[in-house]
């Protein structure tokens, strides 16, 4: 006999299991977000060893080669600041999703419209970055590294931009009449997950890329 | 029968306090991270940062994002895929480290013979 689909109390679906059904699709999702930043940080670990013993820079961390001395590019306390401002953006998502789950919608807006900006300010740091990087003669065509760099670093950044749009979108909805209707604390709960996956491969990137020599 | 709905807009037990704690301790965590990476630790060095790395990914992944609250499918989920994705990782730069030895000698024979 056929089964009507349970539903959450927001409103929304679930699985045979019991859970959101939203909520496992993004988590499905995040998981071949998963095998996608896995491959590419794979990539850059292979390349930038390749770099440094070819000797093609400019490099990522100081190098001497043949007696010459090369002074890495990468900056770390611009990008450990950078870190930082994304790692509160988490703290804020988390807020925003705790209002949205208590009915405090005030507590919501705020924490949106932290994140978003928070988020933004993070670009900006990624944008700075790029331009350095591009004065000091490092794009895309350089070398292995500034090509795997750009990639793995350039998609990152695609995403928290995404993501902003994503909490944008979620703001702008919060102040229609219905506000985001019933499922107000399933939807943003799931725009969180994405935000803070965001969040965790940048803990990765900036130990991998940043702080390893 | 499916399983009783589990509620979207249940309570994950943490209040906003909380929140901001874990936040000030991931804060902690990565200044701890930077000093590991300046302090010259030797072969200690890289085993650290990635055990700090990992803690900050474990914190987020189970309080912010809340999988330690939530059903236990959705960690088997992440988890399974996480797996994957650090096997490939280590795969690839298997394959290619090895491989790479090989490419970087014939690349300096070839410059050497000018």
């Amino acid at each position: 006999m056929a089964h009507a689909p349970a539903v959450a109390h927001g409103g929304g679906h679930t699985t045979s299991t019991g859970t959101e059904n939203r909520k496992l699709l993004m988590w499905i999702f995040l998981g071949s977000e998963c095998l996608f930043f896995g491959s590419l940080i794979a990539t850059y670990l292979v390349f930038k060893h390749q770099v440094i013993e070819r000797g093609i820079g400019p490099f990522p961390v100081d190098v001497t080669i043949d007696g010459v001395s090369h002074h890495g590019i990468l900056d770390i306390p611009l990008t450990s600041t950078s870190t930082f401002v994304l790692l509160m953006s988490s703290v804020t998502m988390v807020l925003a999703v705790y209002g949205a789950q208590h009915a405090r919608m005030k507590m919501m807006k705020l924490g949106l419209l932290a994140t978003m900006v928070l988020g933004l300010t993070f670009l900006g740091f990624q944008v700075y970055e790029f331009r350095t990087f591009g004065h000091e003669g490092l794009n895309l065509t350089t070398n292995l590294f500034g090509a795997t760099f750009f990639v793995l670093t350039g998609f990152h950044g695609t995403h928290v931009g995404v993501g902003v749009l994503y909490l944008g979108s979620m703001l702008a909805a919060s102040f229609r009449r219905n506000g985001l209707g019933r499922d107000t604390g399933a939807h943003v709960e799931i725009a969180g997950l994405y935000w803070h996956f965001v969040d965790i491969v940048w803990i990765v990137i900036f130990t991998v890329l940043y702080l390893i020599p | 029968m499916a399983h009783s709905a589990e509620p979207m807009e249940q309570q994950h037990g943490l209040s906003p306090m909380q929140y901001l704690a874990i936040g000030a301790g991931l804060t902690l965590i990565t200044i701890v991270e930077l000093w590991v990476s300046y302090s010259g630790l030797g072969s200690l060095q890289i085993p650290l940062l990635l055990f700090l790395s990992a803690i900050k990914f474990a914190v987020v992944v189970g309080w912010f994002m809340h999988l330690r609250f939530d059903h236990r499918l959705l960690t088997q989920v992440f988890a399974a895929s996480l797996t994957l994705a650090i096997l490939i990782t280590i795969v690839l730069l298997t394959l290619y480290w090895s491989a790479d030895a090989d490419s970087i000698r014939g690349y300096r024979e070839w410059l050497a013979s000018g």
